[in-house]
């Protein structure tokens, strides 16, 4: 997936995924936040999560690890922080192929759902998006349905236990933790 | 007889500090239960017991400034032991002495609750977890929550601490809850030992900086936490082997 560079407004590190979409919000952003995991030794599979605005509203996603878009993608940036966050903006126009692309939209609600599953979130983020972007997100178990599909795949959750315990095991090292109990 | 609990997540807003306090209260009826601040970092028990204005804290016995006593309260049917929340009392204290803040305690209670930190970033946030017996790890319905639950949950077994079961908190009404618990389960060890609904009664509780199980005893959420402490069985331990065991806990006194 290629996306022009736009200029970049912030930079940080994130603790909550809701920062990002909160930030973009508020900022009635246009433009993009990329997602880059922050631990080192997840940055050789993870790859990148993009998720597109329009004046605040998330509109498209996308995930360069997985080269997967939409829902799918959004399940593989939910499953893989801590993030650094930059926070783009981008001329509508440059944005207009990903925004064409049905495979990679998303409901305006979506992304706070999905990620945060902050109510209030959701609701302010639907309140300011355009009445005829609403609709498709109606169903309030939508997200639910996309935790389901995520605790349905079993090699996705094995390669995030896989990786947190390789995680413990080398910090027990860099922290002099001993991987045993004491008795 | 004494077990340590460690009350993690991995990431912030899942109601630790809240799911804490209410296990604790709900363990209370039955067992002399202790609930320490132990995310020393980001303190904030203290503001849910009334205890904001209290001068000796947690801080001050991991500076070596104060004996645990000092800072051990009794509230709500429970012995409470805050943390500060300056940015000074957390620099001159000494996260390693958690082992022996825990080892006095066992001698003299049957229950440790450890409230944890929202991160595992950091060797005196993962602490905790490595010192307790086993984990809660306390889960939102969500794939980000989930995520950092898993990872609590391997850094748990890898360090041979063990799993007590997960607690699914701020569960929306819309939420297919039981599909999604019963999916867990399949990857999480120990119970799931409740699904707490979404509440205003806990943010009210919060303003009235009291525990939810005093403010609103009959609420669903309430409910809910006497619930998994029911659900939560205790093993039974030798109050002085554990004492022993975490006086002799091999950490290296700097971080």
């Amino acid at each position: 997936m290629n996306l022009p560079e736009g200029q970049l407004l912030r930079r940080r590190v994130l603790k909550e995924l809701a920062t990002a979409l909160t930030n973009a919000l508020e900022l009635e952003l246009t433009g993009y936040a990329r997602l880059e995991p922050q631990d080192t030794l997840l940055l050789d599979s993870d790859g990148v999560g993009v998720i597109t605005f329009e004046n605040g509203i998330p509109v498209a996603v996308f995930h360069t690890g997985t080269d997967t878009g939409g829902s799918e993608a959004l399940t593989d940036i939910g499953s893989s922080g801590p993030y650094r966050l930059e926070l783009y903006e981008l001329d509508e126009a440059m944005l207009e192929r990903i925004h064409g692309s049905d495979s990679l939209c998303v409901p305006p609600g979506m992304p706070a759902k999905q990620l945060t599953g902050n109510a209030e979130l959701v609701e302010r983020t639907r309140d300011r998006a355009p009445t005829e972007r609403i609709e498709p997100d109606a169903s309030p178990t939508q997200h639910l349905d996309a935790v389901e599909s995520f605790l349905d795949d079993g090699s996705k959750i094995e390669a995030i236990r896989k990786r947190a315990r390789t995680e413990a095991q080398s910090r027990a090292e860099e922290w002099d933790f001993s991987t045993e109990r004491q008795t | 007889m004494v077990e340590v609990f460690a009350v993690a997540s991995g990431k912030g807003g899942t109601g630790k500090t809240t799911s804490t306090l209410s296990l604790g209260m709900a363990l209370a009826s039955e067992y002399d239960v202790t609930v320490i601040d132990a995310d020393t970092g980001m303190a904030n028990m203290l503001f849910h017991t009334g205890l904001s204005d209290t001068e000796t804290t947690l801080h001050d016995v991991l500076a070596g400034d104060a004996p645990v006593e000092a800072a051990t309260y009794e509230r709500f049917g429970m012995d409470v032991i805050p943390c500060g929340t300056s940015l000074s009392g957390f620099q001159q204290a000494d996260p390693t002495r958690l082992k022996e803040v825990i080892a006095t305690v066992a001698e003299q209670t049957d229950v440790i609750l450890l409230d944890s930190a929202a991160t595992l970033a950091s060797r005196s946030a993962v602490l905790p977890v490595v010192l307790a017996d086993r984990v809660v790890v306390v889960l939102q319905p969500t794939i980000p929550s989930i995520s950092d639950g898993l990872k609590v949950q391997e850094y748990a077994l890898t360090y041979g601490t063990g799993v007590a079961g997960v607690l699914f908190n701020r569960v929306s009404e819309d939420e297919n809850i039981e599909s999604v618990s019963k999916k867990a389960q399949r990857y999480f060890e120990g119970e799931t030992l409740a699904k707490v609904p979404e509440s205003d009664a806990v943010r009210a509780a919060r303003r009235a900086s009291e525990p939810l199980l005093a403010y609103a005893p009959g609420s669903a959420a309430a409910d809910a936490y006497q619930e998994a402490a029911e659900t939560l069985t205790i093993q039974e331990t030798n109050s002085n082997e554990v004492a022993k065991r975490f006086r002799n806990a091999v950490l290296p006194d700097e971080a």
